[in-house]
């Protein structure tokens, strides 16, 4: 196939003439986006486009690994004063909002007025913000207005509260309830990117379809669920891409070296400085669900980059390379650790798994022990992900590439615990209870076809141990309240990390977390108070060090196996210049160019 | 007429009841509660309780029905849960890419079945008769599944005749280039069900007393078939197309989905997925109401055109 | 069949008829071979355990030319760790004394238990497991066949016991099947399926089955209905009820026989429709579950497998269903000519 579309592409560009003035990238999405008010957000997807409509304060160097935060629509960093209590952020001048009729022809710049009221936003009960957590409980008197709000139906957005100052008209005070070294994170979300008031309420309740940022790109046409074209916002401020390349340490995980890793920076700092953001005009995005089609697409040079799922990576690498067919059309491979993991929960209040006496962390800690993460690994993520232990993941602050665990792949080891436990076989050959009773695991899955592998990894597994597997197959909205009414049995779940802190993804097993993320509905006063110490941390050695009887901790009790953490693959066409896969940043659209008289011409 | 008209129509009501009361029930059993992935990631159970107050979820179920009853009669079924996009906005920015993709679909469909029907009628018992019809009993036979992931790999990818996905918001270039490979594979599975369908029409017709009298007066076989035949078989033909419509408009999702056309059966499927209970109603009112509109004018249709048939 | 039919020669001349069809005759043993597939999968004489994993990963096909060129990396043997030497980082272990006792009884056990060899190739190649895709079509077979066929009899019995019920009682009766019947067919069918599967909640074949035949029986029903219409003022069944016959016996013992070669072809119709269903099912997710095998499910993991160049379990699949579609959509169109030879000239 990859021969005869080589000879195709050719035949195409040696009819190619004149480049055509307009640069335009395509892409594709593999959900439907959600609309386009920040404050709405909750999906990645969206994201990765309101990150290029909307400005936050803070942003992500491109180059930088371990990423680090910069200023976006803030000059300077913040100044942290008091603890990590008060922030004092300063706004660029001259960060105008895209035009919009709202406007009435006038340039209108973003203020600190502005950046008061987006916060203030997440708080009113009526937008049902998801990405409310960032700011809630934190601010001083903002909880207050939520409060109130939440009682009287209106918000107050003209109140002034002691959390939210404004010293002028480019400067901003925020004052925090506790010291939270992780609030610049929180600036840095593309969901906290800067609203102006009078257009929100101007549209109200058709915000998603009307996003008026200060970002580079504006939205174009939009046809829902089905594509989405950004253009150059006209207003964008003049801005030179310059970032440095700083590789420090390699990626054990990639086997890389800092020098190879220097060296792709380099290339993409030689096509890119000194440019103006952004240089491709225009920004075309498909929504795709069906795979197969995608990556039909891209090898037809419809698409001009592509994320790899596991599972298809068969089809453009092998091992860790990309296949010589594609090397030769000059497509590149960009890999990184994605900042997540998936991790195997049971739920603690579970009536037959759950609870705390030796039996049942023995048999729990034997179906950890009977999970094949390798297997895992190799048939169903076609060897992109790799056996990670910790809760956090590579690239996240407090992450421990030295962690052993003690839940290992082990079916003998299993067999024996749950032997010496009085599991006996009944005469159908299955583990009964201790007591006799009959038992089986339940394990939730949603009704896609990747779960489906997940099953039978699953019933592989349970049978390696002769206990029962049972399926429960829900829709994801159904498996996301079964799971908040601790109703989950055992699920393989995952998370991906909001902001590069070990924090972000220690709370998954937090007491007070039952009911919210905390699947496992996991409450023990021992992991709790070791926890709550840790909050009040700036990222240390000593917070690591808990951070370790944190993780041992669930796995001891048979609470949590962490199993594997993902190997992303975005391939890109040799038209596109610039691109570095970024762990955190959800799109990088406005750093890229494209050399248009490499593109085959339809 | 007019009196059978205004009874038929005054029959769909209970129909629309029915139809309204089971997805309300079913759907509001066990349709799912969104509220808690709309929470986002971190939410607490107040926050679930401020967005199931609303969504109006909270409120007592007959409550809910008297809202549900209510858009019905105003059209206006509100906002989409996941997206906040207005729901009628959904359906007619759906609905054009569905009718591109279905009209031709159905045209060709139908042009191809009536031509082949008729071929075969006329050598009805022959060798050509019997393979024509076991060609496309094996056609029939493939799943369309399987026709559209090897289709799209070797005809748009391998082959590199079609694009592999893809919408404009021109007409004609969707007819011309996006349509064509999902239009063609549709038509793959659909045919060889209305040329078993129509061959019978047609058999029917030419077993009847006015061909036989056109046969004595020597009128030749190709003007018989062609003229007093089909006029007569066309009857039930055009009535089964009307009322297959309906269906045919959420039926195409698998083609959607592959090809990446914003339809409207891949939004029902999105619309589940999500628990998105305002598409989800206004779907099956709409559809509803096209297939109870449909099947009245066929048999309208019907009855208007073979004198036959008695009004009453 | 009852002996109250008149017309007792029917199913014999039918037969006649039906024999004398060659392509009838053909699709009956292409079919019959099938059913004999299937009976044999039933009683373990073939396919006993389509669950062993026999081959490597994705084996090939063992007659295909191509298998040579695969470039996927050999499979990395697993390996097992023992899970008691590490850094409890001053916690204390609840299970400790276990795994003291564990390491006494089995010390130095580490590996895994010694796996038997795996094939390179297979007769019609592996899945992603190593299962042999040539056990998993005979064993999808049986799945497949029997869901259609149950189904198909769940279907046709609801859709005949509705119209003869609606058709024979009339008036009221008849109004409320009607809007029954109304009701299900205005219901776009992608909606009706995701609702039932959800009421259903339990996945399993019977789920499957229980889908398909709910919302499949409203074509029966309107031909059924229609046939009763015309019978029940007939002299026969007026001369029944004249006798004293029961409603009950009129309906289904004088009028049923009469309209058996309606349901008779229905319910062959409605076998195929539903083995296809099954795969749109699956693909919908509402498919078998793990330790079952249909074909549906190998479509539907087949999905992504051609692109990466194994395309051996589509195909397989794809064929076996298509062969026995054929087939029977034709062993129908035989019966039907056989049934009622009116239709042919």
């Amino acid at each position: 196939m990859a021969k005869r579309l080589i000879i195709l592409l050719g035949c195409v560009a040696s009819l190619a003439y004149a480049a055509t003035p307009e640069k335009v990238l395509h892409l594709e999405l593999s959900a439907a986006e959600t609309g386009f008010d920040p404050v709405a957000t909750s999906d990645l997807n969206t994201a990765a486009i309101e990150q290029q409509l909307f400005e936050a304060l803070l942003t992500y160097d491109y180059l930088a690994r371990p990423v680090r935060l910069i200023p976006r629509l803030a000059a300077t960093m913040p100044v942290v004063t008091d603890q990590g209590k008060t922030w004092v952020f300063t706004l660029k001048k001259g960060a105008y909002f895209c035009p919009d009729p709202v406007f009435k022809g006038q340039l209108r710049e973003a203020t600190a007025q502005d950046v008061v009221y987006t916060i203030m936003r997440f708080m009113d009960p009526k937008n049902r913000s998801p990405y409310k957590f960032l700011v809630d409980g934190k601010i001083i008197g903002l909880d207050e207005l939520g409060d109130e709000a939440r009682k009287s139906g209106r918000f107050n957005y003209d109140a002034s509260i002691a959390g939210l100052e404004v010293l002028d008209r480019y400067t901003l005070k925020i004052r925090l309830k506790t010291t939270d070294y992780n609030f610049s994170h929180a600036m840095a979300q593309p969901m906290y990117g800067v609203v102006a008031r009078e257009v929100i309420e101007a549209y109200a309740g058709d915000t998603a379809s009307h996003p008026v940022g200060t970002g580079p790109y504006r939205l174009g046409r939009w046809i829902r669920s089905s594509l989405i074209e950004l253009e150059k916002n006209p207003n964008f401020r003049h801005e030179l891409w310059d970032f440095g390349a700083t590789h420090s340490g390699s990626d054990p995980a990639l086997g890389s070296d800092p020098k190879i890793a220097n060296s792709e920076d380099a290339r993409v700092i030689a096509q890119m400085k000194g440019k103006t953001i952004p240089q491709i005009d225009r920004i075309d995005i498909q929504v795709i669900e069906e795979s197969q089609s995608a990556w039909l697409s891209f090898g037809k040079g419809e698409l001009d980059m592509i994320g790899l799922a596991g599972q298809f990576s068969p089809m453009a690498l092998t091992g860790d390379r990309l296949k010589p067919a594609l090397v030769q059309r000059g497509i590149r491979l960009d890999r990184l650790i994605d900042p997540s993991i998936a991790y195997y929960f049971i739920n603690q209040q579970d009536p037959v798994l759950g609870g705390m006496s030796r039996e049942r962390i023995a048999l729990r800690r034997a179906i950890f022990m009977a999970q094949n993460d390798e297997e895992m690994i190799r048939v169903i993520y076609k060897g992109q992900a790799f056996r990670n232990a910790y809760p956090i993941p590579d690239g996240v602050e407090g992450s421990d590439p030295n962690y052993r665990s003690v839940l290992n792949y082990n079916p003998r080891e299993a067999n024996h615990l749950l032997d010496q436990m009085g599991y006996a076989k009944g005469p159908d050959g299955y583990r009964r209870l201790p007591d006799g009773k009959p038992l089986s695991v339940r394990y939730t899955t949603s009704l896609s076809s990747q779960d489906r592998e997940l099953d039978e990894m699953m019933k592989k597994s349970l049978d390696r141990l002769s206990i029962h597997f049972e399926s429960e197959k829900l829709k994801f909205p159904e498996i996301i309240k079964a799971e908040r009414q601790c109703r989950v049995q055992m699920r393989l779940s995952g998370w991906i990390a909001d902001y590069p802190d070990g924090d972000n993804f220690m709370q998954l097993w937090y007491g007070p977390h039952i009911h919210e993320n905390n699947g496992s509905c996991y409450q023990d006063p021992v992991w709790d108070r070791l926890y709550e110490k840790t909050l009040t941390m700036p990222a240390s050695l000593q917070r690591d060090k808990i951070y370790r009887q944190l993780a041992r901790l669930l796995e001891l009790n048979g609470v949590t196996k962490v199993s594997t953490s993902h190997i992303r693959n975005v391939l890109s066409q040799p038209w596109l210049l610039g691109y570095k896969a970024h762990p955190i940043l959800p799109s990088v659209w406005s750093y890229l160019d494209i050399d248009d008289t490499q593109r085959p011409k339809p | 007429m007019i009196a059978y008209l205004m009874r038929r129509i005054w029959q769909m009501i209970p129909t629309l009841l029915g139809v309204v009361l089971l997805v309300f029930f079913l759907f509001n059993w066990v349709g799912g509660d969104p509220a808690y992935v709309l929470a986002g990631k971190m939410a607490s159970p107040e926050d679930i309780a401020n967005i199931r107050h609303q969504l109006g979820i909270d409120r007592p179920l007959w409550e809910q029905l008297w809202i549900f009853i209510r858009q019905i009669v105003s059209g206006d079924f509100g906002d989409s849960w996941s997206t906040h996009e207005p729901v009628s906005q959904i359906f007619r920015t759906r609905l054009g890419p569905s009718m591109t993709l279905l009209i031709p679909l159905m045209i060709l469909e139908t042009a191809v079945a009536v031509l082949i029907a008729l071929l075969v009628s006329a050598f009805r018992g022959s060798l050509l008769d019997r393979s024509l019809m076991v060609a496309s009993t094996m056609v029939m036979s493939i799943s369309l599944l399987v026709y559209i992931i090897v289709g799209q790999y070797v005809f748009a990818s391998v082959l590199g005749w079609f694009p592999v996905k893809g919408w404009s918001q021109q007409l004609s270039q969707n007819l011309t280039t996006y349509a064509v490979l999902p239009v063609l594979l549709g038509l793959l599975v659909s045919v060889a069900p209305s040329l078993r369908l129509y061959r019978t029409f047609i058999l029917d017709e030419v077993g009847q007393d006015y061909v036989r009298t056109a046969r004595a007066k020597g009128v030749s076989e190709m003007r018989i078939l062609w003229v007093h035949v089909l006029r007569n078989a066309g009857i039930p033909i055009v009535t089964n197309l009307l009322m297959g419509l309906p269906a045919l408009l959420t039926g195409a999702f698998l083609l959607e989905r592959f090809f990446a056309i914003p339809g409207i059966g891949r939004e029902i499927i999105l619309a589940v997925e999500r628990s998105d209970f305002p598409i989800i109603k206004a779907a099956t009112v709409y559809v509803a109401m096209a297939t109870l509109v449909a099947n009245l004018l066929g048999d309208m249709l019907y009855r208007v055109l073979d004198p036959r048939v008695n009004l009453d | 069949m009852t002996t109250t039919m008149r017309s007792p020669g029917l199913w014999t001349l039918a037969w006649r008829r039906l024999c004398r069809d060659r392509v009838g005759i053909v699709s009956l043993w292409v079919v019959a071979f099938y059913f004999g597939v299937v009976l044999m999968a039933l009683g373990g004489w073939l396919a006993p355990d389509w669950t062993r994993e026999v081959g490597v990963n994705y084996a090939p096909p063992t007659w295909w030319m191509g298998a040579q060129e695969s470039e996927d990396a050999p499979a990395a043997p697993t390996t097992a760790q023992a899970n008691v030497v590490a850094d409890l980082y001053g916690l204390q272990d609840p299970l400790a004394s276990e795994f003291a006792v564990m390491q006494a009884a089995y010390p130095n056990e580490v590996g895994l238990p010694p796996e038997p060899p795996r094939m390179q190739t297979l007769p019609l190649g592996g899945d992603k497991w190593g299962h042999d895709v040539l056990t998993k079509l005979i064993k999808g077979s049986q799945t497949s066949l029997l869901v259609g066929f149950v189904a198909a009899l769940v279907a046709t019995a609801l859709g005949t016991l509705f119209g003869a019920v609606a058709g024979y009682f009339g008036r009221w009766v008849d109004d409320a099947f009607n809007w029954l019947y109304g009701v299900f067919t205005a219901i776009p069918y992608l909606l009706l399926v995701f609702a039932i599967a959800a009421v259903l909640q339990q996945r399993g074949v019977v789920t499957i089955i229980l889908i398909l035949g709910l919302t499949g029986w409203t074509g029966v029903f309107r031909l059924v209905r229609a046939e009763y219409l015309k019978h029940k003022s007939r002299e026969y069944v007026l001369a029944a009820g004249a006798i004293g016959a029961s409603n009950m016996r009129r309906m289904f013992v004088h009028i049923l026989p009469n309209v058996s070669h309606v349901i008779l072809v229905q319910l062959s119709l409605n076998v195929v429709g539903f083995i296809k269903s099954e795969v749109i099912l699956s693909f919908l997710g509402f498919g078998v579950p793990v330790d079952v095998v249909s074909w549906g499910s190998m479509l539907n993991e087949a999905q992504n497998e051609l692109i990466l160049g194994k395309w051996w379990q589509l195909a397989a699949a794809g064929l076996a269903m298509a062969v026995l579609v054929t087939a029977f959509s034709m062993l129908t169109d035989a019966l039907r000519d056989a049934l009622d030879p009116k239709l042919k000239q």
